[in-house]
């Protein structure tokens, strides 16, 4: 495997903390960046990303030109909070409301295509209880400053935050590691270059998302890339070491369900390449196990992985765009 | 005359500095995440001159002791400088979480109260003064003084102060909480730690072992039997006791924080020396090695109630409606008034659960709380304190 895209596409955040030359980039090239947040029960920590990026990359150095939050249907404040610092909310089931409705973080990005009006649009997980400016600007960065790039994508050192106040200093990426990074060295040993392919917080232009298929849940990361590489190659995608993220960490069962859904996407997606030829069609409910009382009992969940097409297929898409 | 001129503005200033809320809340989320106990102040300390250059402040520097600064240039190259200044050490330790939840109304987080708030609003000023289109006469020196907190003994203020080349025009002290507090005098202070360390004695001493706790238990009885003036004003703080091992030990190490507090530094003198007796004496009653220490200590000084910059600041806090609220402070102000240089310290907000974890400010009253500190600045820089 050449493993050149590793050397020529890594980037660390510290390589563009010059925010000013980024705007003046930005203004140059006469584009707008949209800042997307989606959300579902974030009310812990939606108004720090929002404060911070307001304050470091709207008015401190106007690299941002708006703020949007897509919200799944929270039950706490999050959309109160959101609102109340002046972002642009918005309920994801309000987003082109004719079409079937679908609920999952894949719906929101979709959706957020839309609403916003950014030439670049950037993806970022509210749940992040140590967010910084550097995980904005240093995604958006190489798209400013290389035109080869369109897509960029987060890597991090994962601590977890355990207990009420310390914290590892290591570990998280087990789905990484135990289901993506051994399907892409079966497959696309080159893919397996992306250090955290499930890193929720990527960066690109709206001309490369609005071409690509959005899976409404977790498969959303997967079929990114393996879509992007496939129709413009892995050239026109940079990573970005953002250095530390810390993040609520996630139950086995939980990442069970995680990894269910991302196989599912990506045997749809190999499929389609003719890569396998599966005989049957797989099924759709994730099977675990409990032990209640001494006995062990199933616990199923039906879990379909639905696809929104390319947005630029939908027609009020194409209206709203002036797509002919 | 000049005084009531900015006065009227004040009330107008509140919604300016709430319309760069974000700016406040973000410097002091950015400064407050990140660890800085007493001593270990150095990556706070580079982050709050990183956040001060970007904020176009006309000069950042650090002084002989590593305290950072910058300079707020004024319009007069004759006036003496005011210093503004805000600690920035805190009493957490690097492990513990410092990520900071902000809510609608509230920022929680170890140090918010303590002093995030404070630095945070420091960090914010020169904005603040560009959004309210303020500029003084006196250069603003703007300080986040390392070393104050316990151990610390206001080493990096008393360097700053001692230090700093010209005459100082006066100075405010910004603390994160309470909003009204209005703090001109300190108390004169001893800090101490007294030690029990039983395992360091001879094991054939004693035919019953003594108890480290119950020895200082001991202390502190007797501590408590003092008869302490009524005047001059004077108590002792029992505020620390540490020791033993396990339940069902007899426990070998103990430790005792207690200050001496006192208008007069001569009664603080004789509780201290009364102290040293009872510890000398029990140390010999019970045949254990009892260390005692002093870690810090302050003199007493003090603006009078009716001095011009205190009345100032009254007047100030009753045009924003900000109950005013006295008492002693013994933190960077008195480094200040003990050379002469008229001084105050100041809270931004109200909060609660000071100096837990889970320590918490509200959002809505420090665009009054900072309003007030402008209020200052421009008493000051009319010349409140020139008399």
């Amino acid at each position: 495997m050449n493993d050149s895209w590793l050397k020529k596409n890594t980037f660390h955040y510290s390589e563009f903390t010059d925010i000013s030359r980024l705007v003046e980039e930005k203004k140059k090239k006469n584009i707008l960046i949209s800042l997307c947040l989606p959300t579902l029960n974030e009310e812990k920590t939606i108004a720090k990303e929002i404060v911070i990026m307001k304050s470091e990359l709207m008015t401190r150095h106007p690299l941002l030109d708006e703020i949007v939050v897509i919200d799944s249907g929270s039950k706490d404040n999050t959309l109160e909070i959101a609102k109340s610092f002046g972002a642009d909310v918005y309920e994801a089931s309000s987003i082109l409301p004719n079409l079937e409705q679908f609920k999952g973080k894949g719906e929101n990005l979709w959706k957020a295509l839309y609403v916003t009006k950014g030439d670049i649009i950037v993806y970022i997980d509210a749940d992040i209880k140590n967010i910084h400016h550097r995980f904005v600007y240093g995604l958006i960065a190489p798209l400013l400053l290389f035109d080869n790039i369109k897509y960029t994508k987060a890597f991090y050192d994962r601590p977890i935050a355990i207990g009420k106040s310390k914290i590892r200093p290591t570990g998280g990426g087990r789905v990484t590691e135990l289901v993506i990074r051994p399907l892409f060295s079966l497959f696309f040993p080159e893919l397996t270059q992306i250090l955290q392919p499930l890193s929720g917080e990527y960066a690109g232009f709206r001309e490369i998302f609005e071409k690509i298929p959005f899976p409404i849940g977790y498969g959303v990361e997967t079929s990114m890339i393996l879509d992007i590489c496939e129709k413009w190659g892995l050239d026109v995608m940079a990573q970005v070491d953002l250095e530390r993220r810390i993040h609520r960490n996630q139950d086995t069962k939980a990442l069970g369900k995680m990894a269910f859904v991302i196989l599912k996407t990506f045997f749809n997606r190999i499929e389609k390449l003719e890569l396998i030829d599966l005989k049957k069609d797989i099924f759709s409910e994730m099977i675990q196990y409990n032990l209640v009382k001494d006995r062990i009992k199933p616990d199923k969940l039906e879990i379909e992985c639905f696809e929104r097409p390319p947005i630029e297929t939908i027609p009020e898409y194409r209206e709203k765009f002036n797509i002919g | 005359m000049f005084m009531n001129n900015y006065l009227e503005k004040l009330p107008s200033f509140v919604d300016t500095i709430e319309s760069i809320k974000e700016t406040i809340i973000a410097n002091i989320v950015l400064i407050g995440q990140i660890p800085a106990p007493t001593f270990k102040e150095k990556r706070r300390a580079g982050i709050f001159m990183d956040r001060l250059a970007e904020c176009r402040v006309d000069e950042c520097t650090t002084d002989g002791y590593r305290n950072p600064i910058g300079i707020v240039r004024g319009t007069s190259s004759s006036k003496p400088p005011i210093f503004l200044i805000a600690h920035i050490d805190t009493i957490f330790a690097r492990d513990v979480d410092h990520n900071f939840i902000v809510e609608e109304n509230s920022i929680t987080g170890p140090g918010v109260t303590d002093n995030s708030v404070g630095v945070g609003v420091l960090l914010s000023l020169p904005e603040i003064l560009r959004k309210l289109k303020v500029r003084f006469q006196s250069d603003l020196v703007l300080a986040g003084v390392i070393q104050s907190i316990g151990k610390g003994n206001l080493r990096g203020v008393r360097h700053l102060v001692k230090t700093w080349p010209t005459p100082i025009r006066g100075a405010v002290c910004i603390e994160g909480i309470e909003l009204g507090r209005l703090n001109y005098y300190s108390d004169g202070m001893v800090r101490c730690e007294v030690e029990c360390n039983i395992s360091a004695l001879n094991g054939v001493k004693h035919k019953f072992k003594p108890n480290a706790i119950l020895v200082l238990n001991e202390v502190i009885n007797q501590i408590l039997k003092l008869r302490l003036p009524q005047r001059p004003r004077a108590r002792v703080i029992i505020g620390k006791v540490a020791g033993g091992f396990k339940h069902g030990d007899i426990a070998l190490e103990s430790t005792l924080g207690f200050e001496i507090q006192s208008d007069s530094d001569k009664m603080v003198k004789l509780i201290f020396n009364d102290i040293k007796d009872i510890i000398e004496a029990i140390s010999h009653e019970y045949e254990v090695e009892l260390t005692f220490k002093t870690i810090s200590n302050l003199k007493a000084s003090t603006l009078t109630y009716n001095h011009p910059l205190v009345k100032s600041t009254r007047k100030v806090m009753k045009e924003l409606e900000i109950n005013p609220a006295g008492g002693p402070c013994e933190s960077e102000l008195s480094i200040f008034l003990s050379r002469k240089i008229p001084a105050i310290t100041l809270g931004i907000t109200n909060g609660e659960n000071h100096h837990q974890k889970n320590a918490q400010v509200k959002i809505d009253p420090m665009f009054k709380g900072i309003a007030q500190i402008i209020g200052v600045i421009m008493a000051i820089d009319s010349g409140v304190c020139d008399e």
